[in-house]
């Protein structure tokens, strides 16, 4: 039963927000999860746009337990066109609780007004077992916005989890609006995936 | 199902609210000064500027420069927030606007100084976009 909680747990860990996980130089962003197993809080601020630094506070209905990270995400490439924005970052995490806890991989995305491509690949080790995620997301815009207006996105997302060993797809949607985002995301085994956003 | 009910609604509000948008926006651009900015300018280049929303932009200024910013890699609108709360910040800067359509960011100074396009330049690359071009119009 252990195995099975575990399992669940991580698979909700692969949830987190991974857009823009920079923002602009002297930007700060607060984004918050929540589902049927945890609820997470996120923080960090951006000296430069190249990395941000912050601490993701997780609540674990689960278990009933209560754990930190200090993150840690790295702008490694950047191609700016005059339609498209291409990024490839480092992300990195430790546990304030114990440092045997901790994370790194890469997160890559393309994007024009039109389209949205993503990749993100993670390590994560711990006392009970390593393992790691992978996940692709690709999308579009029905309607392309001005600058202001309330900006949609539709998207299909893949997951994998080396532990859950299958791949997982389900649709996403995501709104924009301002310095505020939401997404929601629903998959019949982890229900709805709610992410708010608000970045100053 | 019921779930899946939310997100279509979710979705069909949004397209409706940007529909709404995007007619409003037509029907001004039928009374706009067509073709008012879209013309050479004296280094040749064309001027690529939305007549409607820069009318809309000078409303107001006078003894005004604008600079007119050509910016790579401003793809969305959360990309552009960070341009918009830099240059909102210096002194100089009476009023700014963004125009993703275009890729062209929109601003307003004061006819008395020398506008530095190396400064723009570092504000746009720490926002993480690059400054391409440059056009200047007074008004």
């Amino acid at each position: 039963m252990g195995i099975v909680l575990r399992l669940f747990l991580i698979v909700c860990f692969s949830h987190q927000m991974e857009a823009r996980p920079i923002s602009y130089s002297g930007g700060s962003t607060i984004m918050t999860m929540s589902d049927n197993m945890k609820d997470s809080f996120y923080y960090h601020y951006s000296p430069t746009f190249k990395y941000s630094i912050g601490i993701e506070a997780i609540k674990d209905k689960l278990f009933d337990k209560d754990y930190s990270y200090v993150r840690f995400t790295y702008l490694v490439n950047r191609k700016n066109t005059r339609m498209s924005q291409r990024n490839l970052y480092f992300q990195s995490g430790v546990s304030l609780e114990d440092k045997d806890n901790h994370f790194f991989g890469l997160h890559g995305d393309w994007e024009t007004r039109k389209l949205f491509a993503g990749f993100g690949y993670k390590e994560s080790f711990n006392k009970f077992q390593d393992y790691t995620e992978k996940f692709f997301q690709t999308g579009f815009a029905p309607y392309v916005g001005e600058y202001g207006d309330l900006h949609t996105w539709i998207m299909l997302k893949s997951k994998h989890n080396s532990i859950k060993g299958d791949w997982n797809t389900y649709p996403v949607l995501k709104f924009f609006k301002g310095n505020f985002l939401i997404e929601l995301g629903y998959d019949k085994q982890t229900n709805w995936d709610i992410h708010l956003m608000y970045r100053f | 199902m019921n779930r899946l009910s939310i997100l279509g609604v979710f979705l069909i509000g949004s397209v409706a609210w940007a529909d709404h948008g995007h007619n409003k926006a037509m029907e001004m651009e039928a009374h706009s000064h067509e073709g008012h900015l879209h013309e050479t300018l004296v280094d040749g280049k064309q001027l690529e500027v939305d007549a409607e929303r820069f009318d809309n932009f000078i409303k107001g200024l006078s003894d005004t420069q604008v600079a007119i910013v050509s910016v790579n890699g401003m793809v969305c609108d959360f990309c552009a927030r960070g341009i918009e709360k830099t240059f909102a910040k210096d002194a100089l800067v009476k009023k700014i606007d963004v125009d993703l359509n275009r890729g062209k960011v929109l601003i307003a100074y004061s006819d008395e100084i020398v506008i530095d396009f190396e400064d723009i330049k570092k504000k746009i690359i720490a926002n993480g976009q690059n400054a391409t071009d440059l056009q200047i119009l007074s008004i």
